[in-house]
């Protein structure tokens, strides 16, 4: 279970403003919003990737907040995580970068970990890719490999910032149904970032919205569609008329 | 409207004088020599405490030495024969005995300039690409990406780099001095008719200067890419953070071989008196 | 210009064809760098470029390089006569020290240090700055609005960082004679005075001060052109943004010792 509570951050201009958050465990959480909200902000907030002005995280029961950096890099081997801009390495193939998860946080054998990359790469349809470097793949194909590699290492909660930008109608509804048949067959806690609303919220179970920093909802998915608040209501319907 | 104002008072702060630059100048400079201090501590953990990947430190040491050979063979042979060139005319204004150029230019040579203008061309050449592709990573977030995978990006990154410049800043610095003696002694011996065999004179040369010298390689290598992998690491924003970070790597790690070279060069004054 | 990704081509090595690769890109660059020179040397005959451009970047430059130009020439003092201290006590000639520091400082080591330095503060920073401006085709958006880039951009730039590199070495100079004087009293106890009566007493002349302050506009032009030429020739995103600012600092401390080369032998 991640829990937040009244969480500030500031770069000048304040980016979160007194966030409070609880997602269960074993729940799919789609987090939307317009840009520059928040989102990908509070998602490194929990991995600890930055640190707050003031609030608190709680994972588990972990303190996040009070670990020391040596503590933190145990604590990071909890997540899974897709960056917005992919973050895949330059100077590696695609292969060593799905497989550098492993290769760093356990004690796999060469044979065992060919094995988990090959299936990786066979889930997110890009069997024969292992031996390309990233920059000669498209938009859609770095993040996929992006994908292959959060998953990589069965992490019990997983993050995924935009998984699907970039990617065609069909590629991205084929992502966005194996993230959630994986999400629900191993019970990982799983935060979902995305801007195609439509097809985010066909696989959540509660859904969050941020605006100018600030959490203005959390509930359920049909909470959500069925939501009268004006933001939430002209957000998730794309309408263009409203306060936004 | 809010915005506004912030813009102008933003304008106003930029304009305001020369005391109120230095102040942001001294702040930046606290703040940044806090940030150098601790990436120092951690890769000094690192090197003691974690395996040495020695591929990466290989790859490093070809980035860092080989891929800076030529621009110090040429840069040092210019200086040689500058330094000399100079050396001599002035040297004609008040003695007319130029036996004993060869033996001074031999000393300054070993006891700092050597080290510190190769290091002052490292800093440069090396700083600028440590922090280039640091900074570049952070943008992409690959320095996140990294952290996540337990994989401290002081470890990864910078204690090979940390490690190969060592090594390579005085092997380099050791083939800088030769270059420059080179010529030096050439242009001694075309433009002052100074023969070869009175030039190449040791007499000077103590086991201080050699000391000094050394000393300074291990110094300038060591600064060169913690300064620059700090500043690489504080990257902010885009394809601007990078083109900045760039260069507050130049600017630091120059100032860094400027201040260590004056540290040491004193300390050295004291000592061996 | 832009280079493949380096770790792909590390490995190889071949220094005969790489030798002979550097050397067409070294001529290639050169040669751009002198187009570069003459659009430039064009619009400032005609007086065609952006004079409040000139200004701010002048400020930018200039102005906000001062407290490194400061720094900077203070250490290089201190550091010219700890180096000259053995040699003077072995003369035991106090009264030379004025001297020594005096000719090194005002022919090589001032113009030499602040170029290099400015080379790394403004030179990279404007790198830097056209580089970003290209990738996000700010550049492209100026050519199709019928604004001449060079004019409003590259010239004012360029004319900024040789002034800024010729005020900042008279700064440098005196500063570093400043610092050489009171760190000769603090290290050997030669008094202010005697360093100052050792810098005039007839062996230094006007000519060692223009001899350096030449070399400081030659260099000048060195930075300017290779800052301006790497900045506009940036292809790909913000790696190659940190790619150009490098080889700009590298073709700028490489340009700055060849130049001074010449120019010392030209001039004497």
């Amino acid at each position: 279970m991640i829990s937040i509570a009244r969480l500030c951050k500031s770069f000048g201009q304040p980016a979160l403003r007194d966030v409070s958050l609880t997602v269960p465990a074993g729940c799919l959480y789609g987090l939307i919003g317009p840009g520059a909200s928040g989102k990908s902000v509070l998602l490194k907030m929990i991995t600890a990737l930055m640190r707050p002005d003031s609030g608190s995280v709680d994972v588990d029961g972990q303190d996040v907040l009070a670990m020391t950096e040596l503590e933190l890099a145990t604590y990071r081997a909890k997540f899974g995580m897709l960056f917005q801009n992919n973050a895949l390495f330059d100077a590696m193939t695609v292969a060593d970068n799905i497989a550098f998860p492993l290769r760093r946080m356990a004690r796999f054998d060469e044979r065992e970990i060919d094995e988990r990359v090959q299936e990786r790469l066979g889930a997110v349809s890009l069997s024969g890719f292992g031996d390309r470097t990233p920059s000669g793949l498209s938009g859609g194909q770095k993040k996929r490999v992006g994908v292959a590699r959060a998953t990589i290492t069965h992490a019990p909660i997983i993050f995924y910032d935009e998984p699907a930008a970039g990617l065609d109608p069909v590629t991205s509804q084929k992502i966005f149904d194996l993230l959630r048949a994986e999400q629900q067959r191993s019970k990982t806690t799983v935060i979902m970032v995305s801007s195609d609303i439509e097809r985010l919220l066909t696989v959540t179970d509660r859904v969050g919205m941020m605006y100018r920093g600030a959490l203005i909802f959390d509930g359920t998915t049909a909470d959500a569609l069925a939501s009268n608040d004006a933001y939430v209501k002209q957000f998730v319907h794309g309408l263009t008329e409203g306060p936004l | 409207m809010a915005t506004n104002v912030g813009a102008s008072a933003n304008a106003a702060a930029e304009e305001s004088g020369l005391a109120a630059s230095l102040g942001r100048q001294a702040i930046g400079l606290a703040r940044g020599a806090r940030e150098i201090y601790g990436v120092f501590v951690r890769t000094l953990y690192y090197v003691f405490s974690r395996r040495i990947d020695r591929v990466a430190l290989v790859r490093q040491m070809y980035e860092i030495g080989n891929r800076s050979l030529f621009l110090l063979t040429i840069v040092m042979g210019f200086i040689g024969t500058i330094l000399v060139l100079q050396a001599g005319l002035q040297t004609q204004r008040v003695l007319p005995d130029l036996s004993l150029l060869g033996a001074s230019y031999l000393e300054l040579l070993v006891r700092d300039l050597a080290a510190s203008i190769a290091a002052l061309m490292l800093a440069t050449r090396v700083g600028a690409g440590i922090a280039a592709e640091i900074g570049s990573m952070v943008v992409t977030e690959q320095v996140d990406a990294l952290r996540m995978c337990a994989a401290d990006p002081v470890d990864y990154l910078v204690k090979p780099r940390f490690l190969a410049s060592i090594v390579m800043t005085t092997a380099l610095t050791i083939w800088s001095g030769g270059v420059a003696i080179v010529t030096g002694m050439i242009t001694a011996e075309a433009v002052f008719s100074v023969n070869p065999r009175t030039f190449w004179n040791l007499s000077l040369v103590h086991a201080s200067d050699v000391a000094v010298g050394l000393t300074k390689c291990v110094a300038y290598g060591a600064a060169i890419p913690i300064v620059s992998a700090a500043s690489g690491l504080s990257t902010f924003g885009g394809s601007e953070g990078v083109g900045s970070a760039t260069t507050r790597a130049v600017v630091n790690s120059s100032l860094a071989v400027i201040m260590l070279n004056l540290l040491i060069s004193s300390a050295a004054l004291m000592v061996f008196r | 210009m832009t280079k493949p990704s380096t770790v792909a081509t590390t490995p190889r090595f071949a220094p005969l064809s790489a030798a002979q690769k550097s050397l067409f890109e070294l001529a290639s660059t050169v040669g751009q760098m002198g187009i570069l020179a003459g659009q430039i040397v064009r619009r400032l005959a005609r007086a065609d470029f952006d004079g409040l451009e000139l200004k701010r970047n002048m400020y930018k430059m200039g102005v906000k390089s001062l407290p490194i130009v400061v720094v900077t020439a203070l250490f290089t003092g201190a550091i010219m006569v700890v180096q000259a201290t053995p040699i003077v006590r072995r003369i035991g000639a106090h009264q030379l020290l004025g001297w020594g520091a005096g000719f090194g400082t005002l022919r090589e080591i001032g113009p030499l240090l602040t170029a290099l330095m400015i080379s790394g503060r403004v030179g990279a920073n404007n790198a830097a700055e056209l580089g970003t401006m290209t990738v996000t085709e700010q550049i492209d958006a100026l050519r199709a609005l019928a604004i001449d880039p060079i004019a409003f951009l590259v010239v004012p730039r360029f004319v900024a960082i040789v002034a800024t590199l010729f005020v900042s070495t008279l700064y440098a100079d005196a500063l570093a004679l400043f610092g050489a004087a009171y760190s000769g009293q603090f290290l050997l106890g030669v008094e202010p005075m005697t360093f100052y009566n050792g810098l005039t007493s007839g062996l230094l002349g006007i000519g060692d001060v223009m001899n350096g302050l030449m070399k400081s506009l030659v260099f000048g032009i060195a930075i300017g052109l290779s800052s301006c030429h790497f900045g506009l020739g940036v292809s790909g995103g913000a790696p190659g943004v940190g790619r150009a600012v490098n080889a700009t600092v590298v073709a700028s401390a490489a340009g700055i010792f060849v130049v001074d080369y010449f120019v010392t032998f030209l001039l004497g």
